[in-house]
């Protein structure tokens, strides 16, 4: 047994052997003062573990890692009020629904919003989506954490529950959420099991979805933003590219019938699936285009990708109301892309907003303001909503911004991390999102 | 929803510092849904699940900015489903993937590329896997320990097939199962030490006191051969003194540093007695 301890010590890190040697001499120090320390309670250690009485370990962290400045992920636009709302998904800044004017003189300091939505009455989750129906006063959001859809007040402010709730079947995890006013249906996306639900607006807590596209013939993958162009009776969903084969009905929560216990929380009941092939691949990253009223394993009417299109990581969808443009947020390369309303295939975008001038960085929400005739853009990296001209393109300026932390402070690297690594090696620490 | 890159820190990093670095972007095939990694020191790689994907990717340790991996497991000899977690075992050269959607735990080579079938599969009745979603090894005890529904439970390293488990941690005393929402275990070889945090509601592990009781997340550690509804050895749990706010875990056995991820939050806790060496 020892000889394969210092194996393993020999391999992992004889680099440090000298330092760990002396560092367990000190720990032996520490060890033997801690025990004598306030914030170490010792319990009786009885010789039987199912007598054991613990050690209560209570003591503050030596160090906190964190950024304490909210980010902007969706944008929705209240033309009518002159209000944006902005997703703040950043859990270390308080997870909140940020309102600002449209209209502000520029600035380059922090703007405090208007009012926020936040608190733990309000179930936010991990707010990632945000539509809007100035006609009814609702404000719609979803979470890429929780499997919920919340209605509130357009003039929700504070640490308020949301005005209703859909809470059923919906799958868990989703990305973006759209509101077809003139067929008053609402869209959601769903990452993990690769599906776009239509509900009903007027929706209440358990029902079920109007219709929904889901399967291998859907060319769904990792699907983010989506967009209803209701004249054109087209739905528009940009996919990352991370693809396998989904079951139609997949991710929806009915208890132990669940078709399977993907998408559902670690918690929640659900069919173990058989051991099988794995079907998962990487496509190339694209927008799917579907007929609005599609339903179950649909196949796209177009699908725009390739190499030429430029799309790296799309998120945010819209349209501009003036040239039909498809608008996209690129996160990938910090860009903007615009297409042709009837784009397809591995199509050049008609213009690209992109540049060092810009000031994007990881572009994840747009929207158009049609009043003031301006384009917005949400920034997550560096903590920023750019506002540009609608017609916008190239490395052009932003008209203005606004800003949650300093110009000069540090990206916003993490999101909800879901691990934590030690590299002893580098003496480093690795947080994956 | 979070942005799929990893962020890398200096251990010493403190409040709201620059990353060292940053591995993001298309090339990198991360999915915003990256829920654990693990360091391979003999290879110097460190090897990421996209359960988009059903693929495990693995880099160099020095990885930096839009860098694609060094190679990818994916395809269906592979048998991944939804992986959302990886364990290195570097001293025998394995990799271990605890299947959530399959009740199953598979091994591979740790340079295993392409479509390559597992060499060893867990799965069965008597296994107890129901609902995987972590597995760590210990390759010196050859010790393999998931994370499962209703308990962490403990395996021979090499076990496969429908072995039974050797010990089971379960029950209201012990405060683990993932109905209790438990996430990460790892194991200290050196200490023969089992260290497993979990979110729970009601009684929280330890002696009454002020704090027994509450909605919160604990870390409890345990000992080697613990088997049963038995109290940790040690634990941690959330009080306005400690402010653990995570269920995510990684060690530094040298400086007695122990990682707790939480959204969006990476706190340092030293706690030196928990890595004493026990051989």
């Amino acid at each position: 047994m020892m000889r394969r301890f210092r194996r393993f010590d020999r391999l992992a890190s004889s680099r440090i052997r000298p330092i760990a040697m002396a560092a367990i001499l000190l720990l032996t120090a520490v060890w033997i003062q801690t025990r004598k320390s306030p914030g170490v309670v010792l319990a009786q250690q009885g010789g039987a573990a199912s007598q054991r009485q613990p050690i209560i370990l209570d003591r503050p962290p030596a160090r906190v890692l964190s950024d304490p400045n909210p980010v902007f992920r969706a944008v929705a636009i209240d033309t009518e009020r002159g209000e944006m709302f902005m997703a703040n998904d950043k859990e270390s800044a308080g997870a909140s629904i940020l309102v600002y004017p449209t209209q502000f003189t520029p600035t380059d300091r922090i703007m405090e919003p208007r009012r926020r939505i936040a608190g733990p009455n309000t179930d936010l989750g991990m707010v990632c989506g945000l539509a809007l129906s100035p006609q009814h006063g609702e404000l719609y959001s979803v979470s890429g954490e929780t499997g919920t859809l919340n209605v509130f007040s357009l003039q929700a402010s504070g640490d308020v529950p949301p005005v209703r709730r859909l809470d059923g079947i919906i799958p868990r995890a989703n990305a973006g959420v759209y509101l077809d006013a003139a067929n008053d249906e609402l869209w959601i996306t769903t990452e993990h099991v690769n599906r776009v639900s239509a509900y009903r607006r007027t929706f209440q807590e358990e029902d079920e979805p109007l219709r929904y596209i889901q399967g291998p013939s859907t060319q769904l993958a990792d699907p983010h933003g989506v967009y209803v162009d209701s004249e054109a009776n087209e739905i528009y969903v940009t996919n990352h590219g991370n693809w396998r084969e989904t079951q139609t009905g997949e991710g929806e929560v009915r208890g132990a019938d669940s078709l399977t216990r993907s998408s559902l929380g670690y918690n929640v009941p659900g069919r173990a699936l058989p051991l099988g092939p794995s079907t998962g691949k990487f496509l190339p990253a694209s927008i799917t285009v579907y007929s609005r009223t599609a339903n179950g394993d649909a196949e796209p009417v177009r699908v725009i990708q390739g190499p030429r299109t430029r799309l790296d990581q799309p998120d945010g969808i819209t349209q501009d109301p003036v040239t039909g443009e498809i608008v996209v947020a690129n996160t990938g390369d910090d860009s903007v892309l615009f297409f042709a309303r009837d784009a397809t295939g591995n199509m050049l975008p008609v213009r690209v907003l992109q540049g060092t001038a810009t000031k994007l960085q990881g572009p994840v929400g747009v929207s158009v303001d049609r009043r003031h005739n301006e384009l917005w853009v949400a920034s997550w990296d560096n903590h920023i909503a750019a506002v540009f001209p609608r017609t916008a393109h190239g490395d052009m300026a932003p008209l203005r911004v606004i800003r949650t932390a300093p110009e000069n402070a540090p990206l916003a690297s993490m999101g909800r991390i879901g691990a934590v690594a030690y590299d002893a090696k580098r003496d480093e620490i690795l947080v994956p999102n | 929803m979070s942005q799929p890159r990893i962020s890398v820190y200096a251990s010493s990093a403190d409040g709201n510092a620059v990353p060292t670095r940053v591995i993001q972007g298309s090339r990198t095939r991360q999915a915003r849904t990256s829920h654990y990694l693990a360091i391979d020191p003999i290879r110097d790689e460190f090897a990421v699940p996209n359960p988009f994907a059903q693929a495990i990717l693995f880099f160099r340790g020095d990885a930096d900015g839009n860098e694609a991996p060094l190679r990818t497991l994916q395809g269906p000899k592979t048998l991944l489903s939804q992986p959302d977690n990886v364990a290195v075992d570097p001293l025998h050269g394995e990799i271990f993937v605890a299947q959530f959607t399959t009740d199953s735990v598979l091994v591979f080579p740790n340079d295993a590329a392409g479509d390559v079938p597992p060499t060893r599969i867990l799965h069965g009745p008597n296994t107890k896997l129901d609902g995987p979603i972590r597995v760590e090894v210990d390759p010196v005890n050859d010790l393999m320990v998931v994370t499962t529904r209703d308990a962490v439970v403990f395996f021979n390293r090499t076990d496969e097939g429908d072995a039974a488990p050797k010990w089971v941690l379960s029950g209201p005393k012990t405060g683990l199962g993932f109905s209790r929402i438990t996430r990460d275990v790892k194991l200290y070889p050196e200490g023969r030490k089992i260290i497993a945090a979990a979110r729970i509601r009601g009684r929280l592990p330890g002696p009454p006191g002020v704090d027994s009781f509450g909605d919160g997340h604990f870390i409890g550690v345990w000992q080697y051969g613990d088997t049963g509804d038995v109290e940790p050895w040690a634990v941690l749990r959330a009080t306005p003194h400690s402010q653990l706010m995570g269920r995510r875990l990684a060690f530094n056995k040298e400086a007695g540093d122990l990682f707790v991820g939480g959204d969006g939050i990476v706190q340092v806790y030293h706690l030196p007695e928990i890595f004493e060496r026990t051989e």
